[in-house]
């Protein structure tokens, strides 16, 4: 984890580097500025700081974890890892209400109506599917 | 050892009702039988849109031919064969190879969301759907060409469904990858096996997590741009109108997601044949941490070249563009030589998987060295929108999607199935397809350089294009009759092929997936062998060439 926020760290400097060069570098050429470029490596570069501080912060929070190990056994990880849904009918609804609300901006509002409660209820179905309330686990 | 009781298992104590299994697929959240839904869709795709660029062929084997009634359908014709090759094939096919193998290659159960890995393939089979659903539409399918060029594919030049159709299927499927993205990043970052440390993952699976940052980086704006071409199509709105620059900031916004496209593509299947090298080989990869290196810096860069696309536009940064598109050669060099220097000394075997991985290296070599004759801009005004570009970038795309593919394919396929492709079938496809790839686009290098304009739906004869068209068009049916052996392949090796029972059926495997049953059990594994190198499974199969740390550990455990 921290060697992975480091490598976002790093990638944040370099956008933030290339964006300056690049907007600096096109005033000089053409004395006027490039704002779709220099906006896209911008913010690449805070995708890229966000992501560094989220990885970092958990790492610290965490501490050291046996996949980071390097003479860990694998008997010293979680015995537990999860819980993994074994089936789920959910995604397939959601999916296809979703593509008929999408299909919908392109036909007509009356079928974007019809679509979007059905996508809706796929969508609670699914977010709400094997919960067993806050805490519960 | 696993290999038990994955035979008691796998072994046939009944047969499930149709009902039943047709249910388990489509309700199925598991990794690897999602992974195979991606792959047998994209395979689809990938031979729907072959059979388009079959009539693109035929259309231009002689001047002034009518194999297509309208020049209409032609520009629907080429539009979707780019679409659904890039989006619906190539990008499904990072998901597929990543769905399958990626989780095993870590010593995971599954991904981290599997219920969202799901949903990110539906939301790509019915995305793509809607995308192509055009050709069902009055009008026909898009066909402002596939990167959608504003103001062609506003609603005065393009009108019609089919366009709108394919922006808003687009967008979903785009939402799909990058939700695959986001899980493929988290299942590294927490599901690794203990002692599988970042540095001892797979290439493969490295190339998996750099390949999904490229995702989450290149198609959000994507899908941004789609919505706002959506609304001005849709809602007369004028984000892309050329009176307010419009042009321009549809140009920058695609190539700054087409450009890293390009290497989401690529990337995936360079870790594929970086596994299958040191395997046929019988030597580990050369250059471990300079590979995962070279892979970043490539994934770096990438995101700032897209304005290569643009030279011709004549208000881009020419020195700019043309610096970082070069540099990018260096890393990819790099790893070129680690590819060279795992087979050098080695004792190298031409199994199909070996063959394939070969065939990559050389029509990948092939493109790169185009590519850098096209990142310099006095060349590529030259060449820009000709024939050369297209042999130049069918050479990356072809080279590493589709050879790596099937290197891919038959590599992973007793893994998959439990059953080996038939060797003999598969080299005669090999060589089909090698040489219907060279015959089809090494001359349209040459036909672009006399000036044959991509997208032309015909040529007169006074242009001089007729004999190399016909060379090319020749090529393509080669091409084309290369997958019959491969359809026939499958069919007979799922009739009759033998059963393989063993972990590791090529004797070399070196990564997790070989130390599991054969096929994968449900989860994965029954049990996970100690992980001291990147090739724990060639350590516990072969231990007399382990490090003496791993045989230590592995000593200690028995």
């Amino acid at each position: 984890m921290k060697w992975n926020g480091n490598l976002f760290y790093l990638l944040t400097v370099f956008y933030l580097v290339v964006a300056g060069g690049y907007a600096i570098w096109f005033f000089i050429s053409y004395q006027g500025f490039e704002p779709i470029g220099t906006a896209a490596l911008t913010m690449t570069a805070l995708m890229s700081l966000f992501l560094a501080f989220y990885l970092k912060n958990t790492a610290k929070r965490q501490g050291p974890v046996a996949e980071d190990l390097e003479d860990a056994r694998i008997e010293d990880g979680e015995s537990e890892i999860g819980f993994f849904a074994p089936w789920s009918w959910w995604p397939l609804f959601l999916g296809l209400f979703c593509s008929i609300a999408f299909a919908a901006l392109a036909v007509g509002w009356w079928l974007f109506f019809i679509a979007v409660p059905l996508a809706l209820v796929a969508l609670i179905g699914f977010v709400f599917e094997r919960s067993r309330g806050l805490f519960a686990h | 050892m696993s290999t038990g009781y994955a035979q008691k298992t796998s072994g046939r104590g009944y047969k499930k009702p149709k009902g039943q299994v047709i249910v388990e697929w489509l309700t199925t959240t598991d990794h690897k039988k999602i992974g195979y839904l991606y792959l047998i869709t994209s395979f689809l795709y990938f031979m729907i849109a072959g059979v388009m660029a079959l009539v693109i062929r035929a259309q231009l084997a002689a001047p002034g031919l009518e194999i297509v009634q309208t020049k209409e359908q032609y520009n629907q014709l080429f539009t979707m064969h780019g679409t659904i090759m890039l989006l619906m094939f190539a990008t499904p096919l990072f998901a597929a190879f990543a769905n399958i193998l990626m989780p095993v290659q870590i010593g995971a159960p599954d991904v981290a969301f599997p219920r969202l890995n799901a949903i990110a393939y539906w939301f790509y089979f019915f995305g793509s759907l809607v995308a192509v659903a055009g050709f069902f539409t009055p009008q026909g399918a898009a066909s402002f060409g596939w990167f959608a060029y504003a103001p062609l594919s506003n609603t005065t030049f393009s009108p019609g469904l089919g366009g709108d159709l394919w922006v808003f299927g687009l967008a979903l499927s785009g939402f799909g990858t990058i939700l695959g993205g986001v899980n493929f990043i988290t299942t590294i970052l927490t599901m690794r096996a203990p002692g599988m440390t970042m540095f001892r993952m797979p290439i493969f699976t490295w190339n998996t997590l750099v390949t999904s940052i490229l995702v989450i980086m290149a198609f959000p704006p994507f899908a941004a741009a789609l919505f706002a071409l959506g609304a001005d199509r849709r809602f007369g709105a004028h984000i892309f109108d050329p009176e307010n620059g419009g042009a321009m900031l549809w140009q920058h916004l695609f190539w700054f997601f087409g450009h890293p496209e390009v290497y989401i593509l690529a990337l995936p299947f360079f870790g594929i044949v970086s596994e299958i090298f040191p395997v046929f080989s019988r030597k580990p990869i050369f250059g471990y941490k300079t590979l995962v290196y070279a892979t970043i810096a490539i994934a770096a860069l990438s995101m700032t070249v897209w304005a290569h696309h643009m030279y011709v536009t004549g208000s881009v940064l020419l020195p700019f563009f043309a610096f970082t598109t070069l540099l990018i050669a260096v890393p990819t060099g790099v790893k070129i030589f680690n590819w060279i220097g795992t087979m050098w000394k080695g004792s190298v075997t031409f199994e199909t998987p070996m063959l394939y991985a070969l065939g990559f290296l050389t029509t990948f070599i092939f493109g790169g060295l185009t590519g850098v004759i096209l990142a310099s801009p006095a060349l590529d005004f030259h060449l820009s929108d000709s024939y050369f570009v297209v042999a130049h970038f069918h050479y990356v795309v072809f080279g590493t999607v589709v050879f790596a593919m099937f290197a891919g394919i038959f590599f992973w396929y007793p893994k998959m199935t439990g059953k080996m492709l038939n060797e003999r079938l598969g080299k005669i496809q090999f060589w089909l397809l090698f040489f219907g790839f060279h015959i089809t686009f090494l001359i349209q290098h040459w036909l672009g350089v006399i000036g044959m304009p991509r997208r032309y739906a015909t040529y007169l004869p006074e242009d001089g294009f007729t004999w190399m068209n016909q060379v090319s068009t020749l090529g393509s049916v080669l091409l084309a009759v290369s997958m019959i052996p491969f359809l026939w392949n499958v069919y007979i090796t799922a009739r009759k092929g033998e059963k393989t029972t063993l972990n590791d059926p090529w004797g070399f495997g070196r990564s997790l997936e070989w130390a599991t049953g054969t096929p994968f059990p449900r989860h994965n594994f029954t049990s996970i062998p100690i992980v001291r190198s990147e090739s724990p499974a060639f350590d516990l199969n072969h231990p007399e060439y382990a490090s003496a740390e791993a045989r230590a550990a592995l000593e200690k455990k028995s």
